[in-house]
């Protein structure tokens, strides 16, 4: 029954998805306990380099005495794994999903989880999850496609009963191929042919460089007599009058000197808003560049940048940056040295290929759409695309690396905008957003963002518990 | 260096077309026009002209304006570089070819259709992309966007603004006070519409942290000047305004518009070394100086080269313009024709021209008792600047 319903039919079709709600099914125990060749699999994918989840002399110093598992891999644990699913008929949620299936909403993609932590898991603490039906939406159109929101909760315990934690979910079951037209982000001429971007001109004196940025190496000249580094290229060294050239392969490592942000006139080859710095080397000097992955109203004088090469012709690759990723902090926080209003340093993370299988995976998550790109394609989607609960341990990665291994995450709650595709990148940002005290601990509230090139990815708030000194 | 020439040319006559944004005629008829009012203001047959000095961006060959006005035989002509850069670099080299003896009468110009023909403002973004050096420099900024004027100069606003505190506000208080003396300007093109601070701010981007208001006008149309000595200026229609000194500068590490590469950014170092020049060869000071013609073809660098002349320390531009100083009452009122902004973008020459009218004490915007007037030109280019006095 895939065609067009009567609005009474509609009626009668979600009445009969809402006959389970409030009931929940048949409690599902996790394959296996807690365990830390699954933790290590799923930090080495998250790069989340906390030693709490992995180090055990580290973890004994820190807040839990012993090994945790990262508070994000909540729901991996009971996750079914790459075997065939079963649709228990005793349980609501999958009876709603079926019946989903069946009318021919059978895309799928989740849009919210919420996740509220009682207590960090331990290895061998072995989970039993129960999942209740919460609720079932009006047929909504949504940039997906038209399509009915469900909505579940879970309730986590462990083998003694103690209730570990607890998760809201939210998905969304859609008929593919009814989404209002996809926005490829920018503003650029939809369908037209992009021209390329002006195409570099080089001679005999500056063909080095453009050479390396080919192979993805930032060449600057120097001086091979005394050592002088200048950009751009000369012919000869303005410090001591060599004509013995060459150069070295600069880290790509800089900082932000300035920057302007261009509206008009617009040149085809561009997106706009155009970020263009003037990014300071660590080598000490300086490039006109563009600064990829952040917002216009994200650019400060002194950020810190890294370099990457992005190709713009069959034969030509240039230099450009986008912020760097802060280094972990490792020492944690203590509640005086957090204001609301602070700001998190801008953390980008390449979407390659890789992290989007290999986190998948690590989550046991083996929906074919995050890691079989033909079976992407036949549902519906552009291309494979990142997992939620990738979306979750991610956002808590960037949210650890700034509050120190210590924070302990009392909840994590996320929301899912714009998929997550291969060769975009995913720049977080964050603040702090509240700053409280509740049952004797300081409590931290950090609201943040993840951006990929199409909008927001993922937007979401998180609560810190942080030990004063 | 002693610039040999300090007080020995006037600006004898100042002649231009209409300033319009669709002349609707070429830009050598104006160019024609513009020297013939150059040499009727004063008072000169044009066939008396053996000298013609125009600068790069010209499309009107001297030879085909002679041509037209009439000019047997020319023993000094010369074409200066960079633009902008140029407007009081032509008048230099007129000074030298006078001083040196190789031309008596110098006509100086610049004609185009700025707006309906060839705009500026669309930057490189076309520029072919040859193995010059010229072109090559296009490689380390245009792949990447910056490709206007605009931008290139967005760039060093962006830096000044974060080293000195100024905002985009102090550039729109240059913005307010070029439309208040254009307001008044019957040849201007914004004649009687100044515009407010919230104006300008309210003006869409252009290249942040430039507006639409921080950038000149697009202009069709012509500026002459014509040079002799001040000796034989005497002798014209028009009280002399004597060139004091006129200078040229490039400095370390220059770039075309693009000197990012320098220690520091928030100065224009080839203009202090036109500010000192004018300066050491003409005697004068920062505190002769009356009223200035501050090149704006973009207001943050009317900032620094406050600062460049002395006129304040290095980054307190911003408080001498919120101290109301470039207006009317003001210690040192700027492009009182309107500037490039309010009266019309004719590269630099059109400021000349108004200086030359504060020297005459006939600016419809003049300034009380006025002996020492500046003039600068593009900044960000190799640049120049000069100094005019009264006749002694």
């Amino acid at each position: 029954m895939s065609e067009v319903m009567t609005d009474e039919q509609k009626e009668a079709f979600v009445a009969k998805l809402r006959k389970e709600v409030g009931s929940t099914g048949t409690p599902t125990t996790a394959r296996d306990p807690v365990n830390q060749p699954m933790i290590r699999h799923w930090c080495d994918s998250m790069e989340d380099a906390n030693p709490l989840y992995v180090d055990p002399d580290a973890a004994s110093q820190g807040p839990h005495s012993e090994i945790v598992a990262p508070p994000a891999m909540l729901n991996a644990w009971t996750m079914v794994g790459n075997v065939p699913r079963v649709n228990d008929p005793q349980d609501p949620a999958s009876g709603v999903y079926a019946k989903l299936d069946e009318a021919g909403y059978v895309g799928v993609v989740a849009t919210n989880s919420e996740h509220v932590y009682h207590r960090y898991l331990k290895l061998g603490d072995h989970l039993t999850g129960t999942v209740k039906l919460v609720d079932v939406s009006e047929e909504k159109q949504t940039a997906l496609g038209i399509g009915h929101f469900v909505t579940t909760e879970t309730e986590y315990l462990n083998q003694h009963g103690d209730h570990v934690g607890s998760m809201f979910f939210r998905i969304l079951k859609f008929r593919p191929g009814t989404g209002r037209t996809a926005s490829t982000g920018g503003d650029s001429d939809s369908g037209a042919e992009r021209p390329p971007r002006p195409r570099p001109s080089r001679n005999q004196d500056t063909d080095f460089f453009w050479q390396g940025s080919r192979v993805g190496e930032l060449r600057i000249q120097k001086c091979l007599n005394c050592g002088y580094l200048q950009h751009p290229p000369g012919t000869r060294c303005p410090a001591c009058g060599s004509t013995d050239m060459g150069y070295v392969t600069a880290s790509g490592k800089g900082a932000l000197y300035s920057y302007v942000v261009s509206h008009h006139p617009r040149v085809p080859s561009f997106d706009y808003p155009l970020n263009i710095g003037l990014v300071e080397l660590e080598e000490g000097v300086r490039l006109v560049t563009n600064i990829t992955d952040c917002d216009a109203d994200q650019l400060k004088v002194g950020m810190p940048l890294q370099a990457w090469h992005m190709q713009t012709h069959e034969d030509v690759s240039i230099p450009v940056f986008r912020p760097a990723r802060a280094p972990r902090n490792p020492s944690t926080l203590t509640p005086d040295e957090v204001s609301v209003g602070d700001e998190l340093p801008l953390c980008p993370i390449p979407l390659t290929p890789t992290l989007i299988v290999s986190t998948a995976i690590a989550s046991r998550d083996y929906q074919d759409v995050h890691h079989d790109r033909d079976m992407a394609l036949k549902k519906g989607s552009e291309d494979i695309f990142m997992n939620i609960l990738t979306s979750s341990g991610l956002s808590a990665r960037y949210i650890s690396d700034w509050a120190g291994p210590d924070a302990v995450f009392k909840n994590l709650k996320i929301r899912l905008g714009a998929p997550n595709y291969p060769y975009d990148c995913m720049t977080m940002s964050g603040s702090v957003t509240a700053k409280r005290e509740s049952d004797g601990e300081d409590i931290v509230e950090v609201s943040f963002r993840g951006q990929n090139s199409r909008g927001p990815h993922v937007t979401g708030t998180v609560e810190l518990a942080l030990a004063r000194k | 260096m002693s610039l040999n020439y300090a007080y020995h040319s006037a600006i004898a006559g100042i002649g231009a077309t209409p300033f319009t944004k669709d002349s609707g005629r070429t830009p050598m008829d104006q160019a024609v026009e513009a020297c013939l009012a150059a040499c009727e203001d004063a008072g000169l047959p044009p066939e008396k002209v053996n000298g013609m000095v125009t600068y790069s961006a010209e499309q009107n060959p001297e030879i085909e304006v002679a041509r037209n006005l009439g000019i047997d035989e020319l023993t000094h002509f010369s074409m200066v570089h960079h633009g902008g850069g140029a407007a009081c670099g032509v008048v230099a080299v007129a000074c030298q070819a006078i001083y040196s003896g190789a031309a008596d009468y110098v006509l100086c110009y610049r004609a185009f259709n700025e707006r309906s023909w060839h705009r500026f403002g669309a930057g490189v973004q076309d520029r072919p992309a040859g193995a010059e050096a010229s072109e090559v420099s296009f490689s380390w900024s245009s792949p990447f966007g910056l490709v206007t004027p605009a931008s290139w100069v967005a760039m060093f606003a962006t830096r000044y603004m974060h080293e000195y505190g100024a905002t985009t506000e102090d550039f729109g208080r240059v913005s307010v006070v070029d439309r208040d003396f254009a307001a008044t300007n019957p040849y201007a093109h914004f004649f009687q519409r100044p515009i407010t601070l919230e104006d300008h701010q309210n003006s869409r981007w252009i290249v942040e942290p430039l507006r639409l208001l921080d950038c000149c006008q697009e202009t069709d149309g012509a500026q002459a000047l014509l040079v002799t000595t001040a000796e034989r200026a005497k002798d014209l229609k028009q009280k002399p305004a004597v060139i004091a000194s006129a200078a040229q500068g490039v400095a370390e590490d220059q770039h075309m518009m693009r000197s990012y590469y320098r220690e520091t950014i928030t100065g224009i170092p080839e203009m202090g070394l036109c500010a000192r020049q004018l300066y050491e060869t003409s005697g004068l000071s920062a505190d002769d100086i009356q009223t200035a013609i501050i090149y704006d073809h973009f207001t943050p660098l009317v900032l620094p080269q406050l600062e460049e002349f002395g006129f304040c320390e290095r980054g307190e531009a911003k408080d001498f313009i919120r101290d109301g100083h470039l207006g009317r009452d003001g210690r040192l009122p700027i492009n009182t024709n309107g500037g490039q902004l309010g009266e019309a973008y004719i590269h630099g020459l059109n400021g000349i021209a108004e200086g030359v009218r504060q020297i005459r004490g006939t600016s419809v915007n003049q300034i009380d008792n006025v002996d020492n007037v500046l003039a600068t030109a593009g900044t960000a280019v190799p640049t120049s600047a000069l100094l005019l006095s009264q006749p002694r």
